[in-house]
């Protein structure tokens, strides 16, 4: 009996290991990072102490300034886009007979498992095909396309378990179809949106490698002024960690909000 | 429902633009000496293959194959027993761990990078504060942990998704009818769970591939991948780089083109409507 026991026990525990090493080595470099946002050396190569100085200089920092307005409004906005025409998408894409649907959903997923850098060179070649300047207008268009997918793809679930009776129901009661989407669809898949829209946000104000191809010379957000800043040899303010922590610890808050918020909505229902 | 479908035709409209012209325009650059920057008359060529006998690009693609092979095998060694583990604990840790794993992703990827780096280097916090110097910048073991780091979470998701809907009467009538728990494991549980290694497979083996900042910074520059090609033959403005071809570069990257449409007709076949993506 024993002997049993110890070897259902045994890949339990090696189950248990791998994922505490896991989180070893996933959670290593935001270690790094908190870290060096508090070290008031600017190399970063030793401790030299602590220092809360690097979160008063983002706020000061002039080098820093337009990356940080550019990444946020960029996500922003697309984010606000992406999170509308990927749920109008959504909705239509749903209300198509099987077949068509899912091959709808195979092209809705080819820029998800596409990688990055095809998905950057593929917009870089369209807008320089419509000769646009590459800056603000073809990075918002940029982080629109790649979030889109995400929004459709958490927000159709949701549709899936929508009963289409309701939505005709809600037509010969009256509604127009447009306010038929917004009065019956709208609220029944509003926890979809909402995931999708969080992803995007997610996503869009940590983008470099789609930036980075869209963006041409001039207009940077934080990652690719960073990469931009390294690439010229030079070192860039601890106050980029800084920065880095900040938005982490609001995703976080947010996301946690948002979650905690549901499921007592759940509970209570 | 049905007078909604027209909302889904602008998506397809959409999609046409951003994907099935710039992929037209990759296979006319690849194949002929047209100049992206000033169309015009162009002639078909093969000219542009000649970038598949130079050293570097030869190096690059040989590269890109055994680091994203090792990374993945070592990610799938690890993320397998790690989503099985998840799999079967109480719904509440499994959330709070599954939030957990997800968590890092919301830091900046370039700043998870240069975290490595700073880690490595011969002189860092950790040698300063501990004793202990990892010294493993420009080696193929640095890189290797920074890519199993970046996307062992790719792998463990869509194998926990997978692992997670499995009907676990099967699994109960497997070992009513004899099966040991390693024969119920390979002749049930792992058959089933197919679906979500493959999407796990290709969401760490294709970014891995592809990979460009982190070999640069954590190889020094002298571990180069194919995006670094790519990078190098396409950002001629922004690098200045003197041996910019965008045809070179459309070549290699209708390669990884081509790499992307094999792996997504395999997901397809497991997964048609993308529920083991996010």
């Amino acid at each position: 009996m024993m002997k049993k026991t110890l070897k259902r026990k045994i890949p339990k525990l090696i189950g248990l290991l791998l994922t505490i090493f896991s989180f070893i080595i996933i959670f290593t470099p935001i270690l790094v990072i908190i870290v060096l946002s508090v070290n008031a050396s600017t190399k970063g190569y030793s401790w030299e102490g602590f220092t809360l100085k690097w979160y008063v200089e983002l706020f000061q920092n002039d080098v820093m300034k337009e990356p940080i307005i550019n990444t946020l409004v960029i996500a922003f906005s697309s984010t606000i886009i992406a999170t509308v025409l990927g749920t109008i998408f959504a909705i239509g894409i749903n209300a198509l007979e099987k077949k068509k649907r899912v091959q709808m959903m195979v092209i809705n997923n080819v820029p998800v498992v596409n990688p990055d850098i095809v998905t950057g060179i593929s917009l870089m070649i369209v807008f320089s095909l419509l000769s646009f300047t590459l800056g603000y207008y073809t990075v918002l268009i940029a982080h629109v396309f790649f979030s889109i997918p995400y929004v459709v793809l958490s927000v159709m679930p949701r549709l899936k378990k929508l009963d289409p009776n309701l939505y005709e129901a809600g037509l010969d009661l009256g509604c127009s179809r447009i306010s038929g989407i917004f009065r019956v669809i709208i609220p029944n898949i509003s926890t979809g949106i909402l995931s999708g829209a969080l992803m995007a946000f997610t996503m869009s104000i940590d983008d470099f490698i789609i930036t980075y191809f869209t963006s041409g010379a001039e207009y940077m957000n934080v990652s690719t002024w960073l990469y931009a800043t390294l690439s010229r040899g030079r070192s860039f303010t601890p106050a980029a960690y800084a920065y880095n922590i900040i938005i982490f610890a609001v995703t976080i808050a947010i996301i946690l909000f948002v979650n905690l918020k549901r499921d007592r909505k759940e509970k209570t229902v | 429902m049905r007078r909604l479908r027209p909302y889904s035709l602008p998506y397809l409209l959409w999609m046409g633009v951003f994907i099935l012209i710039p992929t037209l325009i990759l296979i006319v650059l690849g194949f002929s000496n047209l100049q992206l920057y000033n169309l015009g008359v162009f002639e078909i060529t093969l000219v542009n293959f000649t970038i598949f006998i130079q050293d570097q690009v030869v190096s690059a693609l040989w590269n890109s194959l055994v680091y994203s092979i090792i990374t993945t095998v070592i990610c799938f060694i690890i993320g397998y027993p790690v989503a099985y583990y998840l799999s079967t604990l109480s719904d509440k840790k499994r959330k709070i761990l599954l939030a957990m794993m997800i968590v890092p992703l919301w830091s900046n990827m370039l700043l998870r990078i240069i975290a490595w780096e700073k880690l490595f280097m011969p002189t860092s916090i950790i040698s300063d504060l501990f004793g202990i110097s990892f010294d493993l910048l420009g080696t193929p073991t640095g890189v290797l942990i920074g890519m199993v780091a970046m996307y062992l979470p790719f792998m463990v998701f869509p194998i926990f998704s997978v692992l997670e809907k499995m009907d676990y009467k099967l699994i109960e009538a497997a070992k009513d009818l004899g099966a040991s728990d390693l024969q119920t494991f390979v002749k049930v549980t792992f058959p089933l769970s197919s679906g979500g290694v493959i999407s796990g497979v290709i969401m760490t083996m294709l970014p891995a591939m592809t990979s460009f900042v982190l070999p640069a910074r954590i190889g020094l520059g002298k571990i180069n991948l194919i995006g670094n090609i790519i990078e190098s033959k396409f950002m001629k403005e922004v690098l200045g780089s003197s041996g910019a071809s965008i045809n070179q570069g459309a070549l290699i990257s209708l390669l990884l083109m081509v790499l992307s449409v094999i792996s997504f007709v395999l997901i397809t076949r497991v997964d048609k409507e993308g529920e083991t993506l996010i």
